[in-house]
């Protein structure tokens, strides 16, 4: 959809003329004139106004009534007031209309001082009562949710929190109940809510009727102060601003960047903070010593560090995950590569990819942003599941659908919870995600593709259609065509990862991205600064700026440190903010790597089973709040880092270790501060030269669209299409080998919930999922399971007993079973990422696995 | 008198298909397909037919703002009926369901439109039984359905049943019930002509309006025109009720003394008592007096007078009835029905409530009712939809005429209420409580 052209008009706002853009909302555009008018449910985030709260009202000439200010386009010539007495009476009106039922408990109310009722009341109110007769009386507060009190007697109802649930959300679990003045806020069914993007309401919520649970009595506004971070909990990168006291973060409210997150977060995102100031909390280096983690003053964690990393010198190997800081990850691979002469480093969960294709993904003129996803005309989500992986960018598409008439295209091997917006749902083989790239492609190059579905067990009619709503989306005037491809980075698993990731750009190219601004790829990578931390370097095919390496520096990629390590090639292992039994493929393979490893190290705020039971030294880490340094989001953007508390216990920053071990090695990294350490990121990285901290700002920066980029990767002719010259070796998924009667294809996700934090944070707990085995009903039936049992999910054992294979890591998973019926028959799907009887236990998606009642 | 939608009305088994074909039923909409659709717009607009649901906005006018073009219209019937007074349609759809029937067909051929919908309020179960077996009856007989009587126009016919929420026969509202959702008003603009059900252009009528279709395409527009008077062209069924003797739905031309209605036709109030006040346009319309009645009753004399026509349902109040009891009727009403969506409404309609009653109780003071106007003052104007102007005019015109009998009232409550004869100003202490 084209993206709106304001054209300037002039209008006149209590005798001043003022321009402002073409149909503006009369509340938007009276600000060009320094007139403020009071609202309370107009809210442009939500999508069209309601004319609910009646607070707005103005008088335009030429209309006899009084106008909403917040439903009313302005136009050229309009002649409006809002300091009349018949305005004036009005508002005193509402406000008083809105008091009478209200209950005035502002000293013992969580809003109190941050009060859009009272701000209003105070402006624009009348300033005394009328009102003597009782108000009305609601039982409060309740419990909207673990995350949510409600105070039914101060709401003001005034639709934002249902219009959140019903229009951006798209949960459809807030309604409001009964009617007229007995009206109020509830779940439809009276159950808690629950989602993903629940705690939105309270910052939506202009009265005391929706308070945080975990913030409720914790500040006043007065006793607080705010600090702008990003929080890197995912992906989504979403701007944050850190409510503080006393080094205390109280709560994380959303710092609206359009760019970015729109004004929204997650419920992670927002109350996962409890988790920064657990009593589990990493404060002190600990050493594994006789067998326990014992705190250790920092000297001795710092020499039993440096012994061991000398000792294993370039047989080390070392791997970065979730918030690493870009700076963390370039200074990671400069101790590897240049302290230990090691080039054994990575940061993806995916399978490595050469500089070329690196290059080639993050070319300027293939990148998709953010805004792209709102305006596109269409979008295909590819193989991942925007909600679990980057729940914002969910939002932003939904939004898109619901505004812009975005088509939307999902293509996954699982059920979507975009399926019911999509236009078209294509589902293929779990795993084969590879093959449907290439079935795609083919299908867009006029290729054969019927063979290619077949093997991404597709339906063929289903991709041809797919092709054709792809070059379909055209804009009706002029002919443009902007598509956006949303794809995981689990796309790019497998031996077959060069050939997939070459078939996406192929893909792209045959769409055209490059000759549309708002059209390109957005990779949701596994990690929340999965590209930056590829950006600086630590990948092992690639140095800063994802440069070539020279003949023989390439390192091994993550399986093959594991791999390494079991075998004994390498015996050192060097973890950044990841425990690779949690976050990466092959749980079994990295049992046995870190029961290899000599020496496990680690950088964690708080400890998960791998570091509890491996780690050898751990280093207390920061958590992102604490941090100083930057991060890219999947779009390109830098973003900030700054720390909005001190250091808790004896935590220190991630960079400053890392330099002071390469000191200790006898390298200098030649960094004293983090603003050097980003200093020497920015002229390490080529398409980040030249740049400073202060240009990234608080807004952060897109550097594809600097100049650097654009003359770097070229601005002009069609970026290079890798070549291809395999043809394409996808296998048909098939459970040959497995026991052919319970044998299932293993699916799997990792949720939104499964994360240490949200483990860690005493309200949000409750959502740390616990592993299910869905399966479809007839797969139930025929299994003889039944919803809510407890089965084992085990690899194919073909007769033999199934524990205790190779020694560490058996290759089973305990799951409580739950139908879903949208589910492909034939398959099981699990949950990654989590503590225990995590999917990874199994293997890659696709392969064959058995269930069995416990 | 003329009549028209009640010609015959008692005739037994009008409902039925074969009695109205009979009485020429059906000849109207044969003859409005031989013409164009503009053909049959331009007849309306000759008519100069006003809306019968209330707001009185000309009906072929509201027909020619539906966009041309291939997009899916619909007509929306509005038969949700629930507003205090009025009873018009239902006797209108239970005794003659095809003569509605057939004008929903005229007017969505006249308008391009495809899809129509019966919205009937859920206590007119027999009603909305009477029409569902005339729809049937019309499919088979091709008066509804594909290619009706062999001519291009298609339409499709359901009868839909509200649950019982006054708010739902406003127009907006109702679209949103039929969607399913929560029947609640939205804003305007877009106005449902552009935007309405289902996103898409939507003609909304009254039952009486559409079924007044049939008679002009018959007489043809003009003629219909003779009928009334300027600017209220037409008959009007008027639904009497209150104290009357002969309370019912009299058809009548529009323009006749209100007196005529009142008195010749249902009788006046009973023996030996006086018209204290009465609502020309059902329990929102500001009441009028006995010095009123003998207004001429059009939408402009109406108007003219402070108070609306209306759906055309007078309200006789005689003097055996305080008018405190009026109000609190009225007013709890309206509290009981506003949606709640817009804060004057959803408060000033309690609030009302709550201070009619301490009146009634004795527990107010003068000074109560000087505030109670001032409310109903700022609701008027300022809500979403006009349900809280409904509660408000009225109220206002009631203080505003029987200012008198409500102090006596408040005065001679007070000496048998548990403040006994306090002085009224006990209150004011709690009334200055600042904010
Ligand atoms: C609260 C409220 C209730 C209404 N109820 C009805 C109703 O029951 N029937 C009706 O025809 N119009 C009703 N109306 C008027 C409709 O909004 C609309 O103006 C009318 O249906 C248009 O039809 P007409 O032009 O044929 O009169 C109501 C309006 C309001 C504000
Ligand atoms: S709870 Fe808050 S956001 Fe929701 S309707 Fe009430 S005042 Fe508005
Ligand atoms: S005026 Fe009353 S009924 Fe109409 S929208 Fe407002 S609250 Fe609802
Ligand atoms: S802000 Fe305009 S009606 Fe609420």
């Amino acid at each position: 959809m084209p993206r709106p052209r304001p054209r300037p008009i002039r209008f006149s706002i209590d005798g001043r003329e003022v321009e402002a853009a073409e149909n503006l909302m009369l509340v938007d555009a009276a600000k060009h004139g320094d007139v403020e008018i009071p609202v309370f449910c107009y809210e442009p985030k939500l999508g069209h106004p309601v004319g609910a709260c009646r607070m707005c009202l103005v008088e335009i000439e030429g209309i006899p009534k009084l106008q909403t200010a917040c439903s009313t386009p302005v136009k050229d010539g309009m002649v409006v007031h809002t300091q009349t007495d018949r305005v004036r009476e009005a508002q005193e009106a509402v406000v008083e209309f809105l008091l009478i039922n209200h209950p005035l408990d502002c000293p013992v109310c969580d809003k109190g001082g941050e009060c859009p009722l009272q701000d209003v009341t105070f402006g624009w109110g009348p300033g005394r009562s009328r009102f003597i007769e009782p108000k009305r009386h609601f039982v409060k507060p309740l419990e909207l949710s673990p995350v949510i009190a409600i105070d039914r007697e101060r709401c003001i109802l005034c639709y934002r929190c249902v219009r959140f649930s019903q229009e951006v959300a798209e949960d459809y679990q807030l309604v409001l109940l009964e009617r007229g003045a007995h009206s109020y806020v509830s779940t439809f069914d009276g159950h808690p809510y629950v989602g993903p993007f629940t705690g939105n309401i309270i910052e939506l919520c202009p009265v005391g009727a929706l308070t945080s649970r975990p913030y409720r009595f914790r500040a006043r506004p007065w006793d607080i102060e705010g600090a702008a971070s990003v929080c890197t909990l995912c992906p989504s990168q979403c701007n944050v601003e850190l409510t503080v006291r006393d080094e205390r973060v109280m709560r994380v409210l959303s710092r609206q960047n359009d760019e970015v997150d729109d004004g929204w977060l997650c419920d992670k995102g927002r109350f996962a903070y409890q988790a920064v100031h657990v009593d589990q909390r990493v404060t002190a280096p600990l050493l594994r010593e006789g067998g326990e983690l014992r705190e250790v003053s920092w000297e001795r964690a710092l020499d039993h560090a440096v012994g061991a990393l000398a000792r294993a010198g370039a047989r080390t190997g070392a791997l970065a995950g979730e918030g690493t800081t870009n700076e963390e990850a370039f200074l990671l691979g400069r101790l590897l590569r240049e302290a230990l002469g090691s080039p054994h480093v990575d940061s993806r969960a995916a399978a490595a990819l050469p500089a070329g294709l690196h290059r080639a993904l993050c070319h300027p003129r293939r990148q998709a942003t953010v805004p792209d996803l709102e305006f596109a005309h269409a979008v295909l989500v590819l193989d991942c599941e925007p909600v679990d992986d980057a729940p914002i960018i969910d939002l932003r598409i939904r939004k898109g659908v619901r505004r812009h008439g975005l088509r939307l295209a999902v293509a996954t091997s699982r059920p979507s919870s975009l399926d019911a917006n999509a236009a078209l749902s294509v589902r293929f083989s779990p795993g084969a995600g590879g093959a449907f790239v290439a079935a795609l492609a083919a299908a867009l190059t006029g290729a054969d593709s019927e063979e290619l579905a077949e093997r991404a067990g597709a339906d063929a009619g289903s991709v041809s259609a797919l092709a054709e709503l792809l070059r379909a989306a055209e804009d009706e005037e002029d002919g443009r065509r902007e598509v956006v491809i949303v794809w995981g980075e689990r796309l790019a698993h497998g031996a077959l990862a060069d050939q997939t990731i070459g078939d996406l750009v192929a893909l792209a190219d045959a769409l055209e991205v490059h000759q549309a601004p708002g059209a390109g790829l957005l990779e949701l990578p596994v990690h929340a600064n999965g590209r930056g931390m590829r950006e600086a370097g630590l990948v092992p095919d690639a140095g800063p700026g994802l440069a070539e390496l020279g003949p023989g520096q390439a390192g091994r990629a993550s399986a093959q440190i594991a791999a390494g390590l079991a075998e004994g090639d390498l015996v050192a292992l060097y973890l950044l903010h990841v425990d690779p039994l949690r976050a990466l493929p092959d749980r079994p393979a990295w049992e046995r790597a870190l029961a290899g490893a000599a020496t496990v190290i680690a950088h964690a705020p708080l400890l998960t089973d791998g570091l509890r039971e491996h780690a050898d030294v751990v280093f207390p880490a920061e958590a992102y709040p604490e941090k100083e340094g930057t991060v890219v989001h999947p779009d390109g953007r830098l973003q900030r880092l700054r720390p909005g508390i001190a250091h808790p216990g004896e935590v220190r920053d991630g960079w400053r270790v890392l330099a002071e071990l390469a000191r200790r090695l006898g390298t200098d990294l030649g960094v004293a501060s983090a603003g050097e350490a980003s200093a020497q990121l920015f002229a390490a990285v080529s398409f980040y030269s030249g740049l400073t901290l202060e240009q990234i700002g608080g807004r952060g920066l897109r550097w594809p669209e600097r100049e650097q980029a654009a003359t770097e990767f070229g601005e002009r002719e069609a970026p290079p299409a890798p070549t291809r010259d395999r043809a394409p070796e996808h296998q048909p998924p098939t459970l040959a080998g497995a026991a052919a009667n319970g044998a299932l294809h293993l699916d799997s996700y990792r949720s939104l919930w499964s994360a240490p934090e949200v483990q860690a944070s005493p309200s949000l707990a409750f959502l740390h999922p616990q592993q299910r085995a869905e399966i479809a009903p007839a797969d139930a039936q025929r299994l003889g399971v039944r919803d809510g049992q407890r089965v084992t999910v085990c690899a194919p054992t073909n007769g033999q007993p199934a524990a205790g294979q190779e020694g560490a890591g058996a290759r089973e998973v305990q799951a409580t079973v739950a139908l879903r019926h949208a589910l492909t028959p034939g398959v099981v799907l699990l949950q990654d990422g989590l503590e225990r009887d995590s999917a990874n236990a199994l293997g890659d998606p696709g392969s064959a696995v058995e269930v069995r009642p416990e | 008198m003329e009549r028209l939608l009640f010609a015959g009305i008692d005739e037994p088994g009008l409902d039925t298909l074969e009695v109205y074909e009979r009485r020429g039923g059906y000849q109207a909409l044969r003859r409005a397909l031989q013409m164009t659709p503009e053909a049959v717009l331009h007849e309306l607009e000759e008519s100069e037919l006003r809306g019968r649901g209330g707001a009185g906005f000309q009906m072929a006018k509201k027909a020619s703002f539906l966009p041309k073009g291939s997009m899916d219209k619909y007509l929306c019937c509005n038969a949700d009926e629930s507003e205090p007074g009025a009873f018009k349609d239902r006797e209108l759809m239970q005794k003659n369901p095809h003569q509605l029937i057939e004008g929903v067909v005229i007017a969505a051929w006249s308008a391009g439109i495809n899809r129509a919908f019966i919205y009937i309020r859920g206590e007119y179960v027999l009603q909305a039984d009477i029409l569902d077996a005339a729809v049937a009856e019309a499919e088979r007989a091709g008066y509804l359905g594909e290619r009706i009587l062999g001519s291009e126009h298609t339409l499709s016919l359901v009868v839909h049943r509200g649950a019982g929420a006054y708010i739902c026969g406003e127009e907006t509202a109702l679209l949103d019930s039929l969607e399913g959702k929560r029947g609640n008003p939205r804003l305007k603009p877009p106005f449902p002509a552009n935007q309405g059900l289902y996103q898409g252009p939507t003609l909304i009528n009254n039952v009486e309006t559409l079924s007044a279709v049939p008679h002009i395409l018959a007489m043809g527009g003009a003629d219909y025109a003779r009928l009334g008077v300027a600017n209220s062209t037409g008959t009007k069924v008027v639904s009497v009720s209150g104290h009357v003797q002969r309370p019912g739905n009299y058809e009548i031309e529009l323009g006749i003394p209100s007196r005529e209605i009142i008195y010749g036709l249902a009788g006046g109030p009973p023996e030996g008592r006086a018209i204290k006040c009465w609502f020309p346009g059902g329990s929102s319309a500001p009441v009028l007096t006995a010095e009123d009645l003998d207004l001429a009753y059009d939408f402009d004399s109406m108007a003219k007078a402070g108070s609306m026509l209306g759906s055309g349902s007078i309200i006789v109040i005689d003097d055996s009835t305080p008018i405190i009891d009026v109000a609190l009727k009225v007013a709890k009403f309206y509290r009981h029905e506003s949606c709640g969506k817009c804060t004057p409404c959803r408060e000033g309609t309690n609030w009302t409530v709550t201070m009619l009653e301490r009146i009634d109780a004795g527990l107010a003071t003068p000074m109560d009712l000087d505030i109670m106007a001032s409310v109903q003052d700022h609701i008027i104007g300022h809500c979403l939809c006009v349900l809280g102007d409904s509660m408000a005019m009225p109220i206002g015109s009631m203080i505003a005429k029987f200012r008198d009998e409500f102090e006596a009232h408040m005065e001679a409550a007070r000496h048998s209420s548990p403040l006994g004869t306090a002085p009224p100003d006990t209150a004011p202490a709690l009334i200055q409580g600042a904010v």
